[in-house]
């Protein structure tokens, strides 16, 4: 087997069991700086493995574990794996820093909480990977597994323990329905792998068995992304873990499930899925009207995320009912988009809350004089998430919106998930910009000593706020790699109701 | 009479509906545990079962990674729940209640 197909994951593997060894003798004053030195090592891989990956594949796909050049490997390398790929790495560094801010915070066992981040960032990548039902259920149980204990790292703190109880909780009702999920597929099916699925769709589609199997494990796969109706845990666990943990599950957990769901909607059953667009669309409009509308009264700003990340899982679905490699595409390019957004919100976050100990919206109260790089980027994160252009979050909106606007003429439907989208926009400006009136507007604070921030957080944001910028004015940069990433999949299926010429 | 492929499919079924009203209507969060072990378990028994009747063991190999998750899951789970008690006094789905609006 070849194993620099694996390349990326193998360097990540050891880079993680690296930190756990040093850990053992390195003096406790310098973990912040093994956390410096496992982004430093992120880094490395980020430019070296992934310039190798490339160079393995070439284009084409390439499969592992599997029957040598039958095209059917559990793991595969493609452009949008490697999209992604490079998406996990980014947001793994970036968090890595973060949480190198606010090691203070959690007490004992810092260095197994970079080591905790970069396990979790491991089976994010193979989840990237994953032709194969086992594949999937192996990346996201690490994933999952991971982020429980990392969600309920602050002992001290009865949230923290709370958000990880919910999220074991919900984690693993979730991971129960999968499993038997895939085990109805693999029974009606006989194979686990996504190619071989492909090829025996159309038998499959008439197959109750299997068609109640992949009911539950998109069940699984929406739980992941928080949406609708599998939604409850999301505002409770980002309120109570600790920041850095809230922001890897914001950005890399949910797109794991993002990439997942692709994969086993458009890789494997493409022609079951059209036929489901309906369910789709509800799931979409469902999730954004209830992300949106719960913001509304919010005034922890980490709760406040949760929601919004509830809603934004709704704008990611429209992609998905679109059913088109435009909608795909946006999917891509929002998510992008939205990994530097919310990695700069919770950035600040950490900071403010190191120096406030209180997530709420009055603790903001003159971060604008305290400190303009954190009020500044909060404002733009926010200003970002609600769609503001020229911004990241604007383009990848209208990439999202524009691709469902021509399914309208086929199915009605289409128009109504159009108007909640826009909805859930407008309504959405109105909770984002009370983020940035706390920030700038928010009354007479008590404390108005300067923030200092460390240098890691603010290269951190600096990142963040260039990668917002960057993707909202030179689209063509991002586009020509989420092009191709959207490309894998061909020409997708539309539902037997459509005219045959429907894209 | 020979138990066949349904008869395994049915006791798989049952137990997984006996395991979600476990997570369901108990309150003990050590209950709620056993209840979603109860469905992994129903999984594990349908895998196996469509792995004889079909003639295909990929089903087994699957079943060993869900055992091995399952054991984290738990060495994860009860470490959290004794966290939770030492906390709280309490390991109750109700008293899960100060993280609300």
């Amino acid at each position: 087997m070849n194993y620099s197909l694996l390349q990326v994951e193998l360097l990540v593997a050891l880079l993680g069991l690296g930190v756990l060894l040093a850990d053992l003798w390195l003096p406790p004053r310098h973990r912040r700086a093994l956390g410096l030195a496992a982004a430093a090592g992120l880094m490395l891989v980020f430019i070296v493995g992934i310039r190798g990956a490339v160079d393995t594949y070439a284009g084409a796909a390439e499969y592992a574990f599997g029957a040598p050049k039958a095209r059917t490997g559990m793991y595969v390398l493609d452009n949008l794996a490697v999209f992604f790929k490079q998406f996990f790495l980014l947001a793994g560094i970036l968090v890595l820093l973060m949480s190198v801010e606010y090691s203070d915070r959690i007490g004992s066992g810092v260095s197994e909480f970079f080591a905790l981040v970069i396990f979790a960032l491991l089976g994010m990548l193979f989840a990237a990977s994953a032709n194969d039902l086992v594949l999937l259920f192996a990346s996201l149980e690490l994933v999952t597994i991971t982020f429980v204990v990392l969600n309920s790292y602050q002992r001290g703190r009865a949230a923290s323990i709370e958000a990880g109880v919910k999220y074991l909780i919900m984690g693993a009702l979730a991971s129960a329905f999968m499993v038997f999920g895939i085990a109805l597929v693999f029974g009606s099916a006989n194979t686990t792998n996504f190619s071989e699925i492909h090829a025996a769709q159309k038998q499959l589609a008439g197959n109750p068995v299997f068609l109640v199997g992949l009911a539950m494990l998109l069940g699984g796969l929406l739980f992941k992304i928080a949406a609708v109706p599998f939604q409850m845990w999301a505002p409770d666990v980002y309120q109570g873990s600790p920041a850095p943990a809230t922001a890897f599950l914001a950005v890399g957990s949910k797109a794991a499930g993002i990439v997942l769901l692709l994969r086993v909607l458009f890789g494997a059953v493409p022609q079951i899925t059209a036929q489901w667009s309906h369910l789709l669309v509800w799931i979409a409009a469902l999730t954004i009207l209830y992300g949106s509308l719960c913001a509304i009264p919010q005034r922890s700003l980490k709760r406040l995320m949760g929601y919004s990340s509830i809603a934004n899982a709704g704008y990611l679905l429209l992609g998905f009912a679109s059913l088109r490699a435009e909608g795909v595409n946006g999917v891509l390019y929002y998510l992008a988009g939205y990994l530097f957004t919310v990695l700069a919100a919770f950035a600040v976050v950490c900071v403010v809350l190191r120096h406030t100990d209180s997530d709420d919206l009055s603790a903001l109260a003159g971060l604008g004089q305290r400190s303009p790089l954190l009020a500044g980027a909060l404002a733009l994160a926010m200003a970002s998430l609600a769609g503001i252009p020229p911004l990241a979050g604007f383009l990848g909106k209208f990439l999202l919106l524009k691709s469902i606007v021509p399914n309208g003429a086929y199915d009605p439907g289409y128009y109504c998930l159009l108007g909640v989208a826009v909805f859930g926009v407008v309504v959405s400006l109105y909770y984002y910009f009370g983020v940035i009136r706390a920030v700038y507007w928010g009354g007479q604070a008590s404390d108005l000593s300067p923030i200092a921030t460390s240098w890691p957080v603010r290269i951190a944001l600096a990142v963040c706020i260039a990668g917002i910028f960057w993707l909202g004015l030179f689209p063509d940069n991002l586009l020509s790699l989420t092009g191709p990433a959207a490309g894998v999949f061909g020409k997708l299926a539309t539902p037997a109701s459509w005219p045959a010429n429907a894209h | 009479m020979q138990a066949g492929l349904n008869h395994y499919l049915i006791v798989g079924g049952l137990l997984f509906c006996l395991g979600l009203f476990g997570v369901i209507a108990r309150r003990n969060l050590l209950v709620v545990y056993m209840g979603l072990e109860l469905m992994l378990n129903a999984a594990n028994l349908v895998l196996v079962a469509f792995s004889r009747f079909n003639n295909n063991l990929n089903g087994q190999v699957m079943v060993f990674f869900v055992i091995t998750v399952a054991a984290a899951e738990v060495a994860v789970g009860l470490a959290l729940i004794v966290a939770l008690y030492r906390k709280r006094r309490t390991a109750h789905v109700e008293d899960l209640a100060s993280l609300k609006l």
